[in-house]
């Protein structure tokens, strides 16, 4: 099996870079890194990934937009996303066993742990 | 104007002939009189008060056991609503004038009335009295309401800020956390040394993140998931959240909470919130150890509220069912001159200690959005005690369970 995709779409350079090597790191994943929310679905078509990790508030265009403009898209319809934020806190995501209405989400900050388990259990399996 | 039909009148007198004088006129006007009292002393006459409920009292200021304006201040004192009506001797009308600015409402000079004046004097000394206390009470209510908005005006700055704050914080703490993770994983000379920085780091941007999550607690405070609650479940689990504090702090914890007490409408996460908070106050005033009493009990609040001066008039009824839930510590307690700041936004005693001074100030916020209270006071045996005061809705609570049981109210 080879490596999954991750695509990250985020405006803060240095942490998606820090996101990108971290997870790399882990053999498993190859990253790619998208810093503007208006090129996200480009970005998408592009790497095909397996898994997108999506921030919330960014410049120019918010997370939920960018998720309805690529989930629109028939080729990422079952292409699981993670909104990876710090809108919200580690304990409502906990609360709400990982999700908070139904979406994936991890809190900005949270643990490494955190961060690849959620990646694990939203992942599509090959 | 109301006009009043009777008069509850006290004479304090301690001239025989003048008092006999006085109860005579009143007698002679027996239609407005219809309790009569006399004392010969103030200490008799603050008897009476707390015996009777007096419209009007009739006060000689030489007493045998007090002269002058004290003896006027002190009635005022002990009973702020009673009309006083000041009977001084012949040739004191400076005398008598003064007195008004002491509180009285009006006065009469010995000899230079009859029983028409001492009746019209009664009833517009009544009548000056209430509208006095209108005045006080509208003037206390515009404070209140300006107090009022000063703070949420505040909180609304407050709450703005925090939340963007919260958010530029937390990105570049998320970028710290997962740069320290690939470090530790990534250090080829592994010393002990470099384990235990790591360790720090981590902490410290985990301290960092609960500062900012606190602040953001700030701001989301408008959605509130209330539900009927035992509380003492939900004091069971803020126990249970900083168990780790007590026996690392040398402390004991005491519970004494009702075995039946009523249910409450509340978002059991906010509470919890509140009495970690409370608990952790505790906590942090007792730094040598010592104990933690936290009680909860049910009570119907009694016709005059005297046993809850704290509690608002306007926002709690007599024979209304509320649930009190105190934390006690046996710490050294608040400073005098700081214990009117202690629920301002970002007041704190632990400033440098990891302190923002945003706790209490939340906690009121919650309890606020609950229709309940929060006070906190020092106790008279040292420490302090944190009280929370809430609701018990038996009424809506017996609709929303079908007609029968509201029927049971009745």
């Amino acid at each position: 099996m080879g490596k999954r995709k991750i695509l990250i779409i985020d405006d803060e350079r240095d942490f998606s870079d820090v996101v990108k090597m971290i997870l790399e790191s882990t053999g498993k994943y190859e990253v790619t890194i998208e810093n503007d929310a208006g090129n996200a679905l480009y970005a998408a078509i592009r790497c095909q990934p397996d898994l997108i990790l999506l921030d919330v508030i960014m410049a120019g265009k918010e997370g939920p937009d960018v998720a309805i403009e690529i989930k629109g898209n028939s080729h990422f319809k079952e292409t699981p996303i993670v909104f990876l934020t710090a809108t919200v806190t580690q304990q409502e995501v906990d609360e709400g066993g990982g999700t908070i209405g139904g979406h994936a989400f991890v809190a900005k900050p949270s643990s490494l742990d955190i961060l690849l388990d959620s990646i694990e259990r939203n992942m599509v399996s090959a | 104007m109301k006009y009043r039909q009777s008069l509850k009148v006290l004479v304090v007198e301690d001239n025989l002939i003048d008092r006999r004088i006085l109860e005579s006129m009143l007698l002679e006007t027996s239609n407005s009189t219809s309790l009569l009292k006399s004392s010969d002393s103030l200490a008799g006459a603050l008897q009476l008060m707390s015996q009777y409920s007096f419209d009007v009292v009739i006060l000689d200021l030489n007493l045998p056991d007090s002269q002058g304006e004290n003896t006027l201040l002190k009635l005022n004192r002990q009973f702020p609503s009673v009309a006083v009506v000041i009977n001084t001797g012949a040739y004191e009308d400076e005398v008598g004038i003064e007195t008004l600015s002491f509180g009285a409402q009006d006065f009469l000079v010995k000899g230079k009335y009859n029983a028409y004046i001492l009746n019209k004097a009664l009833h517009y000394a009544i009548e000056r009295k209430r509208l006095e206390a209108e005045l006080v009470n509208a003037y206390r209510k515009v404070k209140e309401a300006q107090n009022q908005l000063i703070q949420s005006e505040k909180l609304k700055v407050v709450g703005t800020l925090a939340s963007g704050v919260a958010h530029e914080v937390k990105n570049p703490l998320a970028t710290l956390l997962y740069g320290i993770a690939y470090l530790s994983q990534n250090f080829s000379e592994r010393d002990q040394n470099v384990d235990s920085v790591i360790q720090n780091m981590k902490q410290a941007i985990t301290k960092a993140n609960d500062i900012v999550t606190d602040l953001l607690n700030f701001a989301s405070l408008t959605s509130l998931e209330k539900k009927k609650e035992n509380i003492d479940n939900v004091i069971r689990n803020a126990l249970n959240l900083v168990r780790h504090e007590f026996s690392r702090n040398h402390i004991t914890v005491v519970q004494k909470i009702e075995d039946t007490l009523p249910q409450v409408m509340v978002d059991k996460n906010r509470i919890e919130q509140v009495i970690v908070n409370l608990i952790l106050n505790a906590v942090h005033a007792m730094p040598d150890g010592g104990e933690i009493t936290v009680r909860a009990y049910s009570r119907v609040l009694s016709e005059d509220l005297e046993d809850m001066p704290q509690l608002r008039r306007d926002e709690f009824k007599p024979g209304e069912t509320i649930v009190i839930l105190a934390v006690e510590d046996s710490g050294c307690g608040i400073p005098v001159d700081k214990i009117g700041q202690i629920f301002d936004p970002f007041f704190t005693t632990r400033r440098g200690e990891g302190g923002v001074g945003l706790g209490l100030s939340i906690s009121k916020n919650i309890m606020d959005i609950h229709d309940g209270c929060i006070f906190v006071e020092n106790k008279q045996n040292g420490g302090v005690r944190a009280t929370l005061i809430f609701k018990v809705d038996t009424v809506k609570g017996g609709v929303l369970n079908g007609q029968e049981e509201n029927l049971n109210y009745r």
